[in-house]
């Protein structure tokens, strides 16, 4: 079913996904894959040590 | 996050005999429930050996980067259960944990073993990804822990 057609938007979000054919941790690295070609990011190198996770969170968010 | 990268990664974990478990995005990603992550989180068994069996699969990894020699028992058993790794290749980084406060340690998070081409990879379960994501206090945790509740209908305990 490649096409799907709707009244509303509310009809749209209520669908059901279709069974995706591709292996579930394929379909999470094609969309991580995705999401990288969308918005790269550019990180340091090397190890950061934290004392809690709340830390590491942090640092994380900080970017 | 490369598909390749990834994989050859975990392959490293299963063959320098590394006992860990994925939590995370990642792990998610196992189960079904699909969104993007920059990085890999994983739990580690907190013994110096391991700690070795870790640097050596990323060793293998990463072309032996020298950073990689950062990564301490010293550390990841004591002051520091966690450290970050950004590998040269630059398109994401690895969480490592040894303990989550009192709370969760490699030894406490179930596990289930998944494959992919070939690679055994141990996984945190739905319900043991669930108990680390609720109690949190990120947005994007609670997301996660609504969606793994909702897919795999599970229920708090007590």
């Amino acid at each position: 079913m490649p096409v799907q057609k709707f009244r509303s938007i509310e009809d749209m979000n209520n669908a059901p996904m279709p069974e995706s054919w591709r292996p579930d941790f394929e379909r999470f690295l094609r969309h991580c894959a995705r999401y990288w070609a969308i918005a790269p990011r550019v990180y340091p190198r090397g190890v950061f040590k934290f004392r809690t996770i709340e830390e590491a969170q942090n640092a994380r968010a900080r970017g | 996050m490369d598909r390749d990268e990834i994989l050859r990664v975990l392959r490293a974990f299963e063959t320098s005999g590394l006992e860990y478990v994925l939590i995370g995005a990642t792990a998610m990603g196992f189960h079904g429930l699909v969104r993007a992550t920059e990085d890999l989180d994983l739990f580690i068994r907190a013994t110096p050996d391991n700690v070795e069996r870790l640097r050596a699969a990323l060793r293998e990894s990463y072309d032996d980067d020298p950073h990689i020699d950062e990564i301490s028992s010293a550390d990841l058993l004591g002051e520091y259960p966690a450290v970050r790794y950004y590998p040269p290749t630059g398109d994401l980084y690895f969480d490592v944990l040894t303990r989550l406060g009192e709370f969760a340690r490699f030894e406490t998070v179930d596990a289930e073993i998944k494959e992919i081409e070939g690679t055994r990879v141990r996984v945190a379960t739905p319900a043991a990804l669930y108990r680390l994501k609720k109690g949190t206090i990120r947005a994007k945790d609670h997301q996660d822990a609504a969606a793994l509740r909702e897919r795999f209908n599970l229920k708090d305990e007590g």
